[in-house]
């Protein structure tokens, strides 16, 4: 295997720590969270020149803390873990995640962590788009000291985040969602343990008169390099009451916000066509979690 | 018959305890001392010469120990199929063990041993090769184009074989159509995907004497083709037959590179080497072949047959291996001989492009048939408002009859008709909508597809061998021990051939022990493929338990003073026959035998008969008398959501004309696993390559994708119907293929019934039902 | 260029030395001869090589063997208890569910996780709970009977 390069294994016991490393071996190291991903990379051959490996689950990152009402998810709490906590079992403002988080099988769940899932940046993964329709933003700890960044604003292209060199994700935050809140998760997949053809997370909240006061549509899979805000249907949401009619004038928008490629797994044109299907899909299950009638 | 107290019965597996306890027998697991690792250099180009090889940087890495390029190896072509003989003339040998031109993406050139395997791996990136592309090309009917890059001087328009066969006048027949009916189907490259990876250790000694494991579907194939294929007796290899397999499905029935690879790096090295295939290795190394079927048909508007040809194309890859076959027992036992007519033309061409090599898959031709022929049937009842059914029963053959492919053997036992029935009340037939008549946005429908005609083996068949052998050996504790070149692939081959020895000998199936066996100690068993094993090694192991049986009793017949024609075994009891009092443990039957001629007693010494003593052994070798056909249907009730093109299926029945079943739970699990790897083909599994390089692209479990726990339908009904076949043990005809055979086309007619989609080319994907829907954009 | 690490696997401790880039599966059959845990694709697809870590599922060819240190590994050797098979275990025997056998031992451990925390699965849950282990024999339709039979028979 090409990690055979692999010399060194350190063991970082805080996210300092951690920086400190990578400023010492620069890109001959690399950033070890659950190894689900990086071992995809490295077994077709993706990890010539990785010399060492820092393992951060001693970095006292493995944490789910509630926050101002939302939550603080350490970057190394695994979607198990996510998965597990009252809010996302309970609250139908956390449904995205509750669905997202279940399309991988246990094994890939027990390891994989949001940190190592959001530093990917491989727009076929399920729990970042999610985590976009809940306004997510991330913590990093860098050479230069902490910052913070919405995560819309994470992800650049396929692989490729806006953090710098050196710098390391430490926390996932959600704020606290607004009152009469739901959102949902869907996904288009071949088989089961498929990473996503399409996928699509949509939030709604509603005002007091039921009325939706905003919303998030994001779509990922082969839609674009990057997961994909479609402010379009967004902005044919807002202020309208939920109805199967309105969902659909949603959905038909939604060609008008993505970019959906063509490869050897799906056509562009298919892609385009079952995401208006999928979309309003989703906003029917976010609307279900609403507990409202849909006309 | 006198009642079957084990055959028939859902015996538990006989190596079951060993595998959920962590599965000693695979030969993954083998190590031995001072091994090496090998590996395989292999060419990123699809066609190419390779001109330089220079392995000086790799020979200098610490812990290389021996280099091979194709320098190195015998210059001997060969083909690596093991059922039928190198010399055979019907099989093309266009291999070499390392070749200075390569004709496909992945093949090796060169070849590494290491005391680690990282090492080896290291050794093959110091390896350089200067390589010059040639011109490649991807599919069979380019292939054949004028201009196209020529593959192999032997095959002009890369053509390796095209075989034709008339029968009647088929003028004649399509002027008496009422309607003449042309379709063309295409089915697509899959893989095998058997867990246990290919694997090997060779190991060889001063002599030159070469000992193998391999994770191998025949060991007396795997010896010959080593042999051959090494220029050296065949009594200078061992083949030892592995405890069992993690899964061939016939993707294990050729020698692949990585024996010989292993067996010349051992002569060189004197030590043992094992090379094991990365699972991209697998990938590339064996494939079902996709074909091209093009059909003309023309029926009598009551829907008889009066005229059908087709013309059949194989995409062979770089290498011939078993397309000779494939395309033969597609045309024959796909096309031609299950229906009757009297005008038919079957014309096919085996084809030479630079894709990756076929092998044999579960079925071997006889699925990409089916696919096209089943559902043609299906178009052509649904135009003229055909009961489908009735269609088959129309043309079928009938019991009885001579069968079409040998008149030497009959159709004595023939059951297509109440397969039919079954399946047809089992799915709920009489309460299928029209088309499309099924209500909501998900749109259920029902469908089905026969095999009226299949094998129990390879009897009759051209170059291609069919006789067993087994040997019986009796324990003094009164167990037994059935030695047999029989590989245990994962269908239960051993435990099947243990109840059928256990029956015959009257002893419980927990006193069969499945012993060591090579091909140094056993008779010549065919491979473990072709639905073969319960018939014809079956057979077999069936003769050999009843002449043990008959030497049991001249032994008992001393010891309880009767005739050996009145003995019996019941329960592990020698017995006079319905007399139970009247017997002895078989055990002691067998310590008499064993125990030596002159007993000390108290008052001096006993002798007992000369003639009773020695081992008692039962050995039988033999071909069997007959290939009776099966034959078997397989209704489907899929579910298609036609806002997106995603097909469920949520009921299955299937009906096989089986004979006699030897082990119901084991029946059951070929069927759901037949339809696992049928579900897979119909509507999901795709080995594709990049159109330019010839790379593959799916190369791994999350491109390549089949069927997991969640695709599978919830309900799967099997329903024998038993007819005792006079020339199979215990009355048994086979099974395995026939499950893999037609699931794909009645999921294709399950779906036309659900959306009046009709799909030519498989797989069929979410996208093209979709497309097929008119709901594709415009691009 | 070798670490040294401890490993606790199936309750007993192990002091092995290992590359840094060797992955669990691979100490686990190498350096620990355990034959249980098996590599179908190396690569996290198949679930051959499902073992329990501080009792959850994972994929041991996707875990660096210099993680896994001061975590309790549990292996398919290490399920019998007191000589006795895990109803799992004797499910797998009793419902046919074992055809080549080679996913069995990733199955069984994947169905451990999931039956300790599952109590009364329905067959959907099962499926989905084993959506992570290939079978290429059996079609899952007995193995869906097995972890059904040991989740009720207890």
């Amino acid at each position: 295997m090409s990690i055979s390069g692999v010399k060194e294994f350190c063991r970082p016991q805080s996210a300092g720590n951690a920086v400190e490393l990578l400023a010492k071996h620069g890109n001959r190291a690399v950033l070890l969270a659950g190894g689900t991903f990086l071992h995809g990379l490295f077994s077709r051959g993706l990890g010539s020149g990785v010399e060492v490996l820092v393992d951060l689950q001693h970095a006292g990152l493995s944490y789910v803390n509630e926050a101002h009402g939302g939550l603080a998810l350490g970057a190394m709490t695994t979607f198990r873990e996510l998965a597990a906590t009252e809010q996302v079992q309970k609250m139908p403002e956390f449904g995205a995640l509750l669905d997202s988080l279940h399309c991988p099988p246990a094994q890939i769940r027990n390891q994989a962590t949001v940190g190592g899932c959001v530093a990917s940046a491989y727009t076929l993964f399920d729990v970042p788009v999610a985590f976009l329709a809940l306004d997510a933003s991330v913590k990093s700890l860098g050479p230069q000291g902490p910052r913070e960044m919405p995560l819309e604003k994470f992800f650049v292209d396929y692989f490729e985040h806006s953090l710098k060199k050196g710098e390391i994700l430490t926390d996932v935050l959600l704020p606290k969602p607004a009152a009469r809140s739901a959102s949902a998760f869907l996904k288009l997949e071949t088989n089961s343990n498929d990473l996503a053809l399409l996928n699509v997370a949509v939030r709604l909240s509603l005002d007091k008169s039921g009325l939706c006061q905003e919303s998030r549509v994001v779509l990922g899979g082969g839609v674009g390099k990057t997961p994909v805000r479609a402010l379009s249907c967004e902005a044919l949401l807002n202020g309208q009451r939920p109805s199967r009619a309105l969902f659909e004038n949603a959905a038909q928008k939604v060609s008008a916000d993505i970019h959906p490629v063509s490869d050897h797994r799906a056509s562009g044109q298919y892609r385009r066509a079952v995401a208006k299907v999928y979309l309003r899909r989703t906003l029917l299950r976010a609307a279900e979690r609403l507990g409202i009638e849909i006309a | 018959m006198s009642k079957l107290n084990i055959v028939g019965h859902s015996v538990l597996r006989t190596d079951a305890y060993d595998k959920v306890t962590g599965g000693k027998g695979y030969t993954v697991n083998l190590r031995l001392p001072g091994m090496l690792h090998g590996k395989l250099l292999r060419s990123p180009h699809p066609h190419a010469r390779v001109l330089r090889v220079d392995t000086s940087l790799a020979a200098k890495l610490p812990g290389v120990k021996a280099i091979l390029t194709a320098a190195d190896v015998p210059q001997i072509k060969y083909h690596p199929v093991y059922f039928s003989p190198s010399e055979a003339a019907s099989m093309v040998r266009d291999m070499l063990i390392l070749a200075t031109t390569v004709r496909f993406a992945g093949e090796p050139v060169a070849a590494v041993a290491a005391t680690r395997p990282e090492i080896a791996e290291e050794a093959l990136e110091l390896i350089r090769v200067d390589y010059e592309p040639l011109p490649a090309v991807f599919d069979a009917t380019s292939a054949m184009q004028p201009g196209s890059p020529q593959i192999y001087e032997h095959a002009p328009k890369n053509i390796v074989m095209n075989p034709s066969f008339n029968f009647g006048d088929l003028q004649k027949g399509f002027e008496e159509a009422d309607y003449v009916f042309e379709n063309t189907y295409r089915t697509q490259r899959v893989h095998t995907c058997y867990m246990e990876p290919r694997v090997c250790v060779v190991d060889s000694d001063t002599s030159g004497n070469l000992t193998i494991w391999s994770s191998t579907q025949h060991i007396f194939g795997l010896r010959e083709k080593l042999a051959f294929a090494l220029g050296i007796p065949i009594s200078k290899v061992r083949a030892v037959k592995p405890e069992y397999i993690g899964g061939g499905f016939g993707g294990k029935l050729d020698m692949g590179f990585l024996e010989p690879v292993a067996a010349l790096l051992s002569l060189k090295t004197g030590r043992p080497v094992r090379i094991e295939h990365s699972r991209y290795e697998d990938f590339i190394t064996t494939a079902r072949n996709p074909f091209e079927v093009q059909m003309k048909t023309g029926v009598k508007k009551d829907g008889t047959f009066t005229a059908r040809s087709a013309k059949s194309i194989l995409d062979t890859g770089a290498h011939a291996t078993h397309g000779a076959v494939v395309l033969m027992v597609h045309g024959f036992f796909g096309f031609l001989l299950p229906y009757r007519c009297p005008n038919q033309t079957w014309e096919g061409m085996t084809v030479y492009t630079n894709n990756i090599i076929g092998g044999g898959f579960r079925g071997y031709g006889a699925p990409q048939a089916a696919f096209a022929v089943e559902s043609q049937i299906d178009e052509i009842c649904d135009k003229l408002k055909l009961d489908p059914i009735e269609f088959r029963l129309k043309n079928a053959h009938v019991q009885g009859e001579p069968h079409p492919f040998d008149p030497n053997f009959t159709l004595s036992t023939y059951r297509l008709a109440d397969c039919l029935e079954k399946g047809a009340k089992q799915i709920g037939w009489s309460k299928r909508l029209p088309v499309g008549a099924s209500p909501g946005t998900k749109k259920r429908g029902i469908g089905f597809a026969c095999q009226p005609l299949w094998v129990s083996g390879c009897m009759g068949f051209p170059d291609i061998y069919e006789h067993s052998g087994a040997i019986l050996k009796l324990n003094v504790d009164g167990t037994v021990n059935l030695a047999i070149a029989t590989v245990d692939m994962g269908c239960g081959q051993n435990t099947v051939l243990s109840q059928i020895v256990a029956e015959e000998l009257g002893v419980p199936v927990t006193a069969i022990r499945v012993t060591h066996a090579d091909t140094d100690t056993v008779p010549f068993d065919a491979p473990s493929h072709a639905s073969r094993v319960t018939y014809s090694a079956g057979n077999a192991v069936k003769a050999a338990a009843a002449s043990a049986k008959k030497r049991v009793f001249q032994v008992a017949s001393g010891m309880l003073n009767t005739a050996p024609e009145n003995l019996e075994i019941v329960d592990s009891r020698v017995q006079v026959m319905g007399t139970p009092a009247n017997g002895i443990s078989l055990a002691d039957v067998v310590k008499r035998a064993e125990s030596p001629y002159v007993k000390m007693v108290p008052d001096g010494m006993e002798r007992s008969p000369i003639e009773e003593k020695g081992t008692i052994m039962g050995i039988a070798c033999l071909a069997p008398s007959s290939n009776p056909s099966p034959s078997a249907v397989q209704f489907v009730e899929v579910e298609v959501d036609t806002e997106t093109g995603e097909v469920k299926v949520l009921r299955v029945a299937y009906a096989h004309d089986i004979g006699k079943v030897i082990n119901p739970s084991g029946a059951e699990g070929q069927v759901e696993g037949g339809f696992q790897q049928g579900l897979g083909y119909a509507l999901m599994e795709n080995l594709t390559f990049d159109p330019s390089s010839g790379a593959c692209l799916a190369a791994d479990f999350l491109n390549y994708k089949m069927p997991t726990a969640v695709e599978m339908p919830p309900e799967i009904t099997s329903l024998w119907v038993e007819s005792d076949e006079p020339t199979g043990p215990f009355g048994a005809k086979s099974l395995a293929e026939p499950c893999l055979i037609v699931p794909a086309p009645a999921i294709a007619n399950a779906i036309y019934n659900a959306v009046g989609v009709r799909v030519r080319d498989l797989p069929i994907t979410p996208e093209k039902i979709l497309a097929a829907l008119g709901k594709l954009d415009p691009a | 260029m070798k670490h040294s690490l401890i490993l606790e696997v199936n309750g007993e401790r192990h002091e092995i030395a290992v590359e840094a880039s060797a992955t669990l599966l691979h100490v686990l059959r190498e350096d620990l001869d355990l034959i249980g845990p098996k590599k179908g694709c190396d690569s996290g697809g198949c679930g051959c090589c499902t073992i329990l870590l501080d009792g959850r599922a994972v994929y041991s060819c996707m875990v660096f063997a210099m993680s896994a240190q001061g975590k309790k590994i549990t292996t398919i050797e290490g399920l019998p208890k007191d000589g006795k098979l895990d109803p799992l275990q004797e499910a797998f025997i009793q419902s046919g569910a074992v055809q080549c056998g080679y996913c069995t031992s990733g199955m069984i451990m994947t169905a451990k996780e999931f039956l300790a925390n599952s109590p009364a699965p329905g067959d959907p849950e099962i499926r989905r709970a084993i959506s992570g282990n290939l079978c290429r024999c059996t079609g899952y339709h007995k193995t869906i009977d097995a972890i059904r039979t040991a989740a009720f028979s207890r």
